[in-house]
């Protein structure tokens, strides 16, 4: 029988890099935070009690990064986590307020009822062939919409030690209870993602469906288990809010679509398909609360933070899709494109949009009256 | 020569109203690399998907070791130990060898009263199948599968079918399509090595080159017919050609 040695080419440094590219990204980005802040407002920023609200926030998205860090491996996407949150915790409330419910019983009622919405988003996505993005979006209006018939304008609050200690508690001389949930829920995922079928199916249908298909893997069920997953995990995160807030109503939770979205894929998850990484999605969601944090903490208007997120999210995951390019050559730099034909027809195109921008800015300019206030 | 392991008869396809293949004739012997070359379109596919099970032949039948031989699906054959290696290989890429070697058929421990994958021993299982089946070693076994080269992803692909204790009849559909010549002549290798561990191998190729150094005999496909089979040793380049384009016929 013939022996081969196979021979391996040294590894480049790239190489040797690519493995710990998601968790080095969101460090860097985390320790950039550290370091301004620690020249801006160092005071404030790294007290105690400071530190506990950024974990107390990152907290509530734990969660569903983990579940989220699943369906995105599996080249899906969920929209609708802040609908089922809401409803579940409006659900939840109403057994409490209305029908009496004991708190321990409709805690996990509420969990599987998340598990059920994320069921019917599974069902919607793999059985009726509605492509992810089109069928969770159209959930999260049917959920929202559910949560404003049953809640209309009302808030409800006040509930028993149990729920508010999910949202707020704390361990004597230890971390916050919500705090231990999350990161309990994370260190389950890492194990889910490494230990189980449905972890290693879960890559393996993000990276090649067909491949997946090919040896037998029931794709479909394994899809249907990560949205059950990620309902369930939005079900916790409702509860938890409910807890935190010590209230609920139905607009509740309007941004946590693209937060966990962006948390998830800062940490160097592909949305491409099969790179999953659970570290990656925990220091995103640390990154993430740490930076909208920074911008209290800076006296920055609240309504900026949504600029921010936006902000991460393209330029996370442009500079994936840069370093993850096998083939180098072909663009040396962003600027070089720039010299094509076809770059020079965007860039005619680029300055003829903003030239009757600033023309039109111009003659409102010159045309414009004393303002009159309306109403 | 002895009986040969596998032997279809008759075999004829039709889809709808087109006849992909009519009244073919194939034996495949242990120990022995056959290769089927043909146009395309000559029914190579169809053959080997109705030996690997995913289509059923319209008319004709087949066994295997003299016992009669029906194929509802692929896991039909995968039971009786045919199995197909395909030009994509199947790889999950960013899955290291081992989760790509046991994918869909994973060995588990018990952990704590619960079941969960047994990543250790897949590794172990990987390095050793790798190593006593096909003479591969691979540097790291940690690494995504899309880091191998062309050559190692189709050990692993290989490893996966052979696996299979009762692993009898291994297809290969287009192996070194894709590959440089280096990586070719490795792979040609490793069917070697499968012949010589008894198997039947039946090797899909454009390239002729690589039909002779590797098969024994050769079954030239045309025109959904048998066009001939000739022994590779025998035989030239020229005339299987010959046979492929059916210029024999004509002269």
């Amino acid at each position: 029988m013939t022996t081969m040695a196979t021979n391996i080419e040294p590894k480049s440094l790239q190489e040797r890099l690519e493995p710990y590219l998601a968790i080095i990204g969101p460090m860097v980005m985390i320790l950039a935070i550290l370091l301004f802040m620690g020249v801006a407002e160092p005071t404030r920023y790294f007290r105690l009690s400071n530190l506990n609200l950024i974990l107390l926030d990152a907290a509530l998205y734990m969660p569903m990064a983990m579940a989220m860090t699943f369906v995105i491996t599996q080249r899906g996407i969920d929209l609708s986590i802040g609908s089922i949150a809401a409803l579940s915790g409006i659900l939840m409330a109403f057994l409490i307020k209305q029908y009496a419910f004991p708190a321990w019983v409709a805690l996990p009622i509420a969990i599987m009822l998340g598990a059920t919405m994320g069921l019917i988003n599974g069902l919607v996505i793999t059985r009726f062939k509605v492509p992810d993005l089109i069928g969770t979006l159209a959930m999260d209006l049917v959920y929202r919409g559910l949560a404003l018939v049953i809640a209309k304008g009302l808030v409800l609050a006040r509930f028993p030690d149990l729920i508010t200690d999910v949202g707020r508690g704390k361990i004597p001389g230890f971390v916050p209870v919500p705090v231990v949930i999350g990161i309990a829920t994370m260190i389950g995922g890492y194990w889910l993602l490494k230990k189980t079928y449905f972890g290693r199916y879960t890559v393996a249908i993000g990276s090649s469906p067909e491949a997946a298909e090919m040896t037998g893997i029931a794709v479909d069920r394994h899809k249907i288990y990560a949205y059950v997953l990620m309902g369930a995990a939005a079900a916790l995160a409702g509860v938890m809010l409910t807890g935190k807030l010590n209230a609920i109503q139905a607009t509740s939770a309007p941004y946590f679509n693209l937060h966990v979205i962006a948390a998830v894929v800062v940490g160097g998850t592909s949305l491409f398909g099969g790179r999953a990484s659970m570290l990656g999605s925990f220091a995103g969601v640390l990154l993430l609360s740490m930076m909208i944090n920074a911008l209290v903490t800076l006296r920055i208007e609240f309504f900026w933070q949504s600029v921010a997120s936006g902000v991460v999210i393209v330029s996370s995951v442009a500079l994936y899709t840069w370093m993850q390019k096998k083939d180098r050559d072909g663009s040396r730099g962003l600027l070089a494109g720039l010299m094509t034909p076809e770059g020079q027809k965007l860039m005619r195109f680029s300055a003829a949009l903003i030239g009757v921008l600033i023309a039109l800015l111009a003659i409102g300019a010159l045309l414009a009256g004393n303002p009159v206030p309306s109403g | 020569m002895t009986e040969p392991l596998v032997q279809m008869r008759g075999i004829t396809k039709r889809f709808g109203g087109v006849t992909a293949l009519s009244n073919v004739d194939l034996d495949a012997y242990a120990g022995e690399v056959l290769a089927i070359v043909g146009d395309n379109g000559a029914g190579k596919s169809t053959l080997i998907k109705i030996l690997t099970g995913v289509y059923q032949p319209t008319e004709g039948s087949m066994s295997i070791a003299g016992q009669p031989l029906v194929l509802n699906s692929h896991s039909d054959a995968i039971a009786e130990g045919i199995d197909a290696v395909y030009q994509t290989l199947a790889l999950a890429d960013h899955l290291d060898p081992a989760a790509n070697m046991f994918l869909g058929n994973e060995l588990t421990t018990r952990f704590a009263g619960i079941t969960v994958l047994d990543n250790k021993r897949m590794r172990a299982e990987t390095e050793r199948v790798l190593m006593e089946r096909l003479g591969v070693r691979l540097k790291s076994l940690d690494a995504p599968t899309e880091s191998l080269s062309g050559g190692q992803r189709q050990a692993v692909a290989i490893a996966r079918a052979v696996y299979h204790e009762g692993l009898r009849v291994l297809v290969m559909d287009e192996p070194t399509a894709a590959l440089g010549p280096q990586e070719t002549a490795r792979t040609l290798n490793l069917i070697e090595a499968l012949k010589d561990q008894g198997l039947a191998v039946i090797l899909i190729s454009h390239s002729l080159d690589d039909v002779f150094q590797v098969s024994d005999r050769v079954h030239v496909q045309r025109r959904g017919r048998r066009a001939g089979v000739v022994k590779t040793a025998e035989s030239t380049q020229r005339e299987v050609l010959g046979l492929i384009v059916g210029a024999e016929e004509a002269a």
